[in-house]
């Protein structure tokens, strides 16, 4: 019996540090990034996942339902967004986008490009 | 009869369908005919080429005759041409062999080379004494190959639509205003006014057909009334640029037709899928108005913030920033000692400032901070893409501020007032945890960024709402023509940023170390940032705006008063004044300007002097925990 229990024990607290958000697991970094610039990535995407919340998944889901005829963004989804963002043709007429910085454009793109896609 | 109808319906609906493509395809049709005439030009030109010998006068001049046909088909093109690939169009009439480029939507990459080719580069190279036939043809081969990329189906595809049409225009008309009478890529200034006849005659041609092809997305009665005024101006100009009334072309005929044509952007929903627009508002409604392209991004890391009241609070952050030495390392220097408020933010009594150890100076003249916006590289040798990148140099540098991140958020988070203010707009930034330089550095650039706000009474002549001497208008005129500052002081920021307003262009001037021109200026400009031949001792274009009150001039500082400097253009730069320098992009030839020009240029810059409201320095300083920092004067010293 004593044995059983310790077995569910180590099971539980196993479940739980799997449960445990981890920083370098819930991104893939590309692997030409070189090492020391690894960290660099995981800090902007962090800060682009914070504004993301706020100003954007409202609509574009991910941590919400989003809202239907908005892209959800999926892998492909983001790489299309990306280069439309980039020159800039959509933020123009994107009412949150157009009102970012360049900065917060750039951390909430490395955000989508970056993260895990289960 | 029921089935007759309905086929009779099916012809009638058959028949007005293809109507209506062959409408379309009149629109196109002229598209791709004068570019096939266009490439039979240069074909032709190519041959002739092969078979001049060069050091026949006689056989050199016909050469000539023939480029000018070529120039003029281009001219008929340049609507479509430029809009569409500007990159490829550098071959057909790039006004230089190479260029170095950061356009504001690729600020985060390094500048990329751009070759230039074509008919401006063939004829200047005819006058050259080294000339050869195969120097000709290396010229010419990139403008024939560029004439593929025009010919490609992604770029064809945009005729199928009025959607281009109008942004082709819009881009058409800021050149009308900015450069195609400036001689701005015309070797022979005898040849521009006629260039432009045989280019509105074209164009109206284009009007004319789209109009045709497009009938439900036309030109208004009231354009094409505008259009024919303005053609029958131009007949009735001289033809000789420096006589051209520059002034009234851009005030009573473009810029009417800019508005006409905004305004038929709005009404038709014209989308845009060409980064020629990206900075071009689309509300503007006068080429003189601050509001014509994006400037830079003045908010950082405020940018979502909305909220009136919490801006006008990150606003008073800035303004006690701006004038807080706690910023540098000595609690001795603020943003103010040098970019004194009361002197166009700039410092009119030193060519160039001490360092931070008040032994030696720094390399370069203080740069006034109004209109600064306005451009899309930041410093003289673009080495920033945004203000608060450049802030945060400042304070980093040992030579400047010399100060590091920790220790300056230490000092300015001792003092209550800042730290309830950053803790609040902490809130709004979520991509940050902890006060962070950015927080510091976007309040500050918010604040001064109000200051290129104003217009100044050129503007407002432009717009109609003032007039303005005979004199100065005369000086515009030179400014256009004969002077040739336009071709580099572009309108209406007259800094170094042409249309479609994307980019900050660079020019080596030549500019002396010593007024006696004995040496040039050991100063690597743009190199330091981006190596390259071109770009040695190349510095950014600036603004003339508030010119007469923001000496001392030149990179350097080294002039003290407008006359000095346009001296230095009239002699043709450092070249002119005989120093050795292989790449001045400045025309080395004297001006020839007359004692009276030369007071007219200056007369147009004054009516550059904007009209702005300056606000006076805070009344104190916010009060540190840490005693020792109460003592700091309000705007520091110097």
């Amino acid at each position: 019996m004593k044995y059983l229990l310790t077995i569910s024990l180590l099971v539980a607290t196993y479940a739980l540090w799997q449960c445990t958000p981890q920083k370098s697991s819930a991104y893939d970094i590309p692997d030409h990034v070189p090492p020391e610039n690894k960290a660099l990535f995981i800090e902007r995407a962090e800060k682009g996942k914070a504004l993301y919340k706020i100003h954007c998944g409202g609509c574009h889901g991910i941590f919400t339902k989003g809202k239907d005829g908005v892209p959800n963004f999926t892998s492909i989804q983001i790489d299309n967004y990306h280069a439309t963002a980039l020159i800039g043709l959509d933020p123009k007429n994107h009412a949150v986008a157009k009102k970012m910085s360049s900065e917060q454009i750039d951390y909430v793109i490395t955000f989508l490009r970056i993260r895990k896609v289960k | 009869m029921k089935i007759l109808s309905v086929i009779a319906a099916i012809v009638i609906m058959t028949f007005c369908f293809s109507f209506n493509l062959q409408q379309k395809k009149g629109y196109t049709d002229l598209y791709n005919q004068s570019v096939n005439e266009f490439d039979g030009d240069l074909k032709s030109l190519l041959l002739s080429i092969k078979q001049t010998d060069l050091t026949d006068t006689s056989a050199v001049s016909l050469l000539r005759k023939q480029i000018g046909v070529s120039r003029l088909k281009l001219k008929g093109l340049d609507f479509w041409f430029r809009y569409f690939e500007p990159v490829a169009y550098r071959r057909i009439n790039g006004p230089l062999p190479v260029e170095w480029e950061n356009e504001v939507f690729e600020k985060f990459e390094p500048p990329y080379r751009r070759e230039g080719g074509g008919l401006t580069l063939i004829e200047q190279a005819l006058d050259e004494k080294t000339v050869t036939r195969e120097s000709l043809e290396a010229l010419l081969l990139p403008s024939i190959d560029a004439i593929r990329t025009f010919r490609a189906d992604s770029i064809t595809v945009n005729l199928a639509s009025h959607n281009h049409f109008f942004l082709a225009n819009r881009l058409f008309l800021l050149n009308l205003a900015a450069l195609y009478t400036t001689g701005f890529e015309c070797p022979d200034t005898n040849n521009i006014i006629p260039e432009l006849r045989s280019m509105m005659i074209d164009v109206n041609q284009t009007y004319q057909t789209f109009d045709a092809s497009f009938n439900a997305t036309p030109l208004t009665k009231e354009y094409h009334e505008m259009f024919r005024k303005t053609i029958s101006f131009v007949n009735a100009q001289p033809t000789e640029f420096s006589l051209f009334d520059h002034f009234l072309f851009v005030k009573d005929y473009v810029n009417p037709l800019f508005r006409m044509n905004q305004e038929l952007i709005n009404k038709y929903s014209v989308v845009t899928k060409n980064y020629n627009d990206y900075s071009l508002n689309n509300d503007c409604m006068s080429i003189f108005d601050k509001s014509l392209y994006a400037p830079q991004n003045t908010k950082g890391i405020y940018s979502l913030i909305e909220d009136e009241e919490m801006l006008s609070e990150v606003k008073r952050m800035g303004k006690l920033l701006f004038y807080d030495p706690i910023l540098s390392a000595n609690n001795r220097r603020s943003c103010a000692s040098c970019h004194k408020p009361t002197e166009y933010f700039t410092d009119t009594t030193q060519a160039t400032a001490f360092q931070f150890d008040h032994q030696q100076r720094l390399s370069r003249n203080t740069p006034s901070l109004i209109n600064v916006v306005y451009n899309h590289l930041i410093m003289l040798d673009g080495k920033h893409i945004s203000l608060q990148d450049q802030a945060k140099d400042v304070m980093h540098n040992t030579a400047e501020m010399n100060n590091s991140e920790k220790e300056l958020l230490e000092k300015v988070l001792s003092c209550k007032e800042y730290k309830n203010a950053f803790k609040k707009f902490l809130k709004h930034t979520p991509e940050e945890k902890k006060v962070s330089l950015s927080h510091v550095v976007s309040a500050i650039t918010f604040y001064y960024a109000d200051f290129s706000q104003y217009t100044a009474p050129f503007d407002n002549a432009m717009n109609n709402k003032e007039t303005i001497s005979a004199e100065v208008k005369k000086g515009f005129n030179l400014f256009m023509s004969k002077a040739q500052c336009g071709t580099c002081h572009f309108l209406p920021v007259f800094n170094g940023v042409k249309p479609p307003y994307i980019g900050s262009e660079f020019e080596v001037l030549g500019v002396p170390e010593d007024t006696g021109f004995h040496k040039l200026s050991p100063d690597k400009g743009r190199y330091l940032i981006n190596p390259a031949g071109e770009t040695m001792n190349a510095f950014r274009t600036g603004t003339i705006r508030n010119a007469s009150f923001t000496k001392p001039y030149m990179h350097n500082g080294i002039f003290q008063t407008l006359e000095e400097v346009v001296d230095l253009y009239d002699a043709g730069g450092g070249v002119g004044r005989r120093l050795a320098i292989g790449n001045q992009t400045l025309a080395s030839d004297s001006l020839k300007l007359t004692k009276s020009e030369k007071a007219s240029l200056i007369a147009f810059m004054r009516s550059l002097n904007e009209n702005i409201i300056f606000d006076t320095p805070p009344t104190g300083l916010p009060a540190s925990g840490n005693k020792s920092l109460n003592s700091r004067r309000i705007g520091g010293e110097y």
